[in-house]
């Protein structure tokens, strides 16, 4: 198809593809999604391919059943995937099969072997065995931004190099039923090493105007913790006294936890706008499928299973480790305090008898639960955080934030700034005329306007790579604050933070150590570290 | 990190005993930075202001009736000087009022480490990390629904100085959408109010002029957006900042709302 052949046909797609949302949808997707379906129909798609898959890769439309508790091999044993329910027949299932024109399906970016998100590690082996050609490295959210040139790695630099996708959100932003919101702040590029903000089809002055960033596909598992009505979901945001986003269709508040930046309430929703932007499926999914979706993320479970300190699923051993014991946990529960806890890991892993190399890990492992939950130090700047009653700084510990039991993500409306992406804590590389790598993600400046408070801790103007939940709010204060995840099968998915910016379990303990001042020592971060990937 | 002079021998006069400064019962309004204070639990939360150091309050959680202000920013305190034993080294104000001062100030930024002689005489409500023996908060439990007989109509929100709503509020904004919806109510009155403090060195705070509106506007707003979006709203706004009196500026700093009908 020719380059103008195609302009007229993306052209009546897009006509269509928008008529269909704005006349009979219109209440039934969050107010940006419109804006995100004219730009991923607006990007080229590549057919799928028939490349035999690795041992691990779970192509679209594979056919074969997941089983009730499937194995994968990881960097520090095996992680489980169990579904409650029993053995899933993916054969003609909506979240496995190719339904938008990408070739992809949700498992695409929500492998069983990594946890159900997708490691860098992975993408770069499906790189190799495709040259590129998987339906993973699709243009629309796969490139840097969908018009470089394809299947050649640097137009693909972001997802080889972090595991990054590119997500486009319309800017200004848009309420929930879709009119413009005022944001608070302006918003400048002032580095676009993708290209995508400055393009003119793609960027931030289109016809369609978005704004790029690039995050990390979050798992698709232990979602009933996730999607809790229990401990801190009600009407208003406990962070900030502002409106909890609502299911549409029971009214119900949300507990605002799903995606990075909040901007879906359910699962139903946020299976609409990634059938959008991932698959580019062009209109909204129906109601039989969008519930097959739904229902299967509903019973997947995910978590280690095995280590170098055995079996995590053994009779008897900590009620908090193992993905059985997942799936029987208690959702919408605070677990930072001495009652619930964060992951309970009982005492048995303490003092054990025998010291051969299992029992060493064990006891690493229990210490490092302990360093999780009770090694204070001066948590200082964190916007919601700091600002929510503790005082700034506080002297608290990891499950002050990380309190939800048995995930360890905050317990409910989870955003904050840690300063993962905001300047002058984000990874940036370092400049000198020795080093020739240069930082690739974009970098926004952001002035908070006259008449809003600055931002308290970064003041008035300041820089991002990703706005986060900013650019959803049009929040100054929300510039920068990020959802915080899970902790489960975290030894599958590396890297990372939502921007991927740790490439392994020992750079996340490192960022914080840097970031608070903490002072771990050699054994707090081994032991730390050691508990962080039993989980 | 450097302290002024003055600091220096509050810290040492308050130690060992107290005398100098305002009387007890007496009302102080100042602004200045606070200061944390390190203890071997929870970190204190000092202020000093014409050479006495004042005791604020303890890190206890997101709960507490006085949460600790912000390094990074001054403080806006306004107290009743106590006559409980100096907490800390400072002497104890309640009850108090504090209003992080919204531009960054860089030059509050005083931690002091912890002391044997500043240990805390008293178990803090909760440990510095997780709770401990209680619940800070207890587990979910389905409410009673409110009957309209018993549901209250009445609601007041505070503020900080020049603040709007903020985390403290969500639960009495709650309470509101709960009571309209068990009363039916048919429609709101929303007063916002503006206010001053009048400090111990006799100036005069404004709030900015347009807060009380502001104030009355958001929360027409956020229960709207909560849902509450078919009641006939009444919004009114009250300027009390002409005649501070260094008594009750803090409590003038509010909104009030009234649920109506049916």
């Amino acid at each position: 198809m020719t380059r103008i052949r195609w302009q007229v046909f993306t052209t009546l797609l897009v006509a269509w593809a928008g008529a269909g949302f704005g006349t009979c949808h219109a209440q039934e997707v969050a107010g940006h999604v419109p804006e995100q379906i004219r730009q991923a129909q607006q990007a080229p798609s590549s057919p799928g391919s028939s490349e035999p898959s690795a041992t691990a890769w779970w192509l679209p439309g594979d056919g074969k059943t997941l089983a009730a508790l499937a194995p994968y091999r990881d960097a520090f044993g095996s992680v489980g995937v169990l579904n409650a329910q029993g053995p899933v027949a993916t054969a003609g299932h909506p979240f496995f099969e190719p339904i938008g024109r990408n070739g992809r399906a949700c498992v695409t970016c929500h492998q069983p072997a990594n946890g159900m998100s997708v490691s860098v590690e992975m993408i770069r082996r499906r790189w190799e065995e495709t040259q590129g050609q998987d339906p993973l490295f699709a243009a629309v959210d796969g490139m840097d931004c969908p018009n470089l040139p394809p299947a050649d790695p640097k137009s693909h630099s972001l997802l080889l190099e972090r595991g990054l996708f590119r997500i486009f959100l319309p800017w200004p932003p848009k309420a929930a039923d879709g009119s413009d919101l005022e944001p608070e702040f302006t918003l400048e590029v002032v580095r676009d090493p993708t290209g995508c903000n400055t393009h003119p089809e793609y960027g931030l002055r289109s016809a369609n105007p978005m704004v790029s960033v690039y995050r990390r596909p979050r798992p698709v598992a232990n979602l009933k913790y996730v999607t809790h009505q229990g401990f801190g979901v009600f009407a208003f945001i406990g962070k900030n006294g502002l409106p909890a986003s609502r299911d549409p269709e029971t009214g119900s508040p949300s507990g605002m936890n799903l995606l990075s930046d909040a901007r879906q309430p359910t699962l139903k929703t946020q299976a609409v706008e990634a059938a959008v932007t991932h698959l580019q499926f062009d209109g909204k999914l129906d109601e039989p499928r969008l519930q097959r979706i739904v229902d299967f993320e509903s019973q997947v479970y995910v978590a280690q299973i095995r280590h170098a300190a055995g079996n995590l699923m053994e009779e008897g051993g900590p009620p908090g480790l193992g993905v059985r014991n997942v799936a029987a946990g208690r959702e919408g529960l605070l677990g930072n305090n001495i009652t619930n806890f964060v992951i309970p890991l009982g005492d048995q892993w303490k003092h054990l008898p025998e010291s051969d190399d299992r029992n060493r890990m064990r006891e690493s492992i229990a210490r490092g639960h302990d360093v999780f939950m009770f090694r204070t130090f001066w948590i200082r700047d964190a916007m919601h955080l700091n600002t929510v009653g503790l005082g700034n700084p506080t002297k608290r510990t990891c499950a002050t934030c990380h309190g939800m039991h048995m995930m360890g993500m905050d317990v409910a409306n989870g955003w904050m700034d840690i300063g993962t992406t905001n300047l002058p804590w984000a990874r940036e590389e370092p400049l000198n005329p020795w080093n020739s790598n240069k930082t690739r993600l974009p970098l926004f400046k952001i002035t908070c306007k006259p008449g809003v408070p600055p931002h308290p801790f970064l003041g008035r103007v300041f820089y991002t790579q990703d706005p986060g939940r900013g650019l959803i709010s049009g929040k100054c204060n929300d510039v920068g604050t990020i959802v915080m995840q899970q902790l489960r099968g975290l030894a599958a998915r590396a890297p990372y933070f939502a921007n991927g910016s740790a490439a392994s379990l020992r750079e996340v303990v490192d960022f914080y150590d840097r970031r608070f001042n903490i002072g771990y020592t050699d054994q707090e971060r081994e032991d730390l570290i050691n508990f962080l990937s039993a989980l | 990190m450097r302290l002024p002079l003055a600091t220096l021998a509050a810290l040492f006069i308050a130690g060992t005993a107290v005398g100098a400064g305002p009387a007890t019962g007496e009302r102080v309004s100042f602004v200045s930075c606070p200061i944390v204070r390190d203890t071997s639990t929870v970190p204190c939360w000092l202020a000093e202001y014409q050479g006495v150091l004042y005791f604020l309050t303890l890190q206890t959680d997101v709960s507490a009736p006085v949460n600790p202000p912000w390094l990074g920013h001054k403080v806006l305190v306004e107290g009743v000087v106590s006559g409980d034993a100096d907490i800390c080294g400072g002497r104890v104000l309640e009850p108090v009022a504090l209003s992080v001062m919204q531009e960054l100030d860089g030059s509050c930024n005083t931690l002091l480490p912890a002391e044997e002689r500043y240990n805390l005489t008293f178990e803090p409500p909760r440990p510095p990390g997780p709770s401990r023996g209680r619940l800070a908060f207890g587990d979910p439990a389905p409410r009673a629904a409110a009957t309209p007989g018993s549901a209250l109509r009445e609601f007041t929100l505070q503020y900080e100085f020049d603040g709007m709503v903020a985390f403290r509020h969500a639960q009495t904004l709650q309470k509101i959408l709960e009571a309209a919806r068990a009363t039916h109510a048919t429609g709101i009155r929303i007063t916002g109010f503006r206010s001053a403090s009048r400090l111990s060195n006799g100036s005069v705070m404004r709030e900015r002029e347009s807060i009380a509106r502001e104030r009355a506007e958001q929360i027409r707003t956020l229960l709207r957006g909560a849902g509450l979006d078919g009641l006939r709203y009444t919004v009114q706004v009250k300027d009390l900042s002409k005649r501070p009196n260094g008594g009750d500026d803090a409590a003038r700093r509010r909104a009030e709302v009234s649920l109506e009908g049916p």
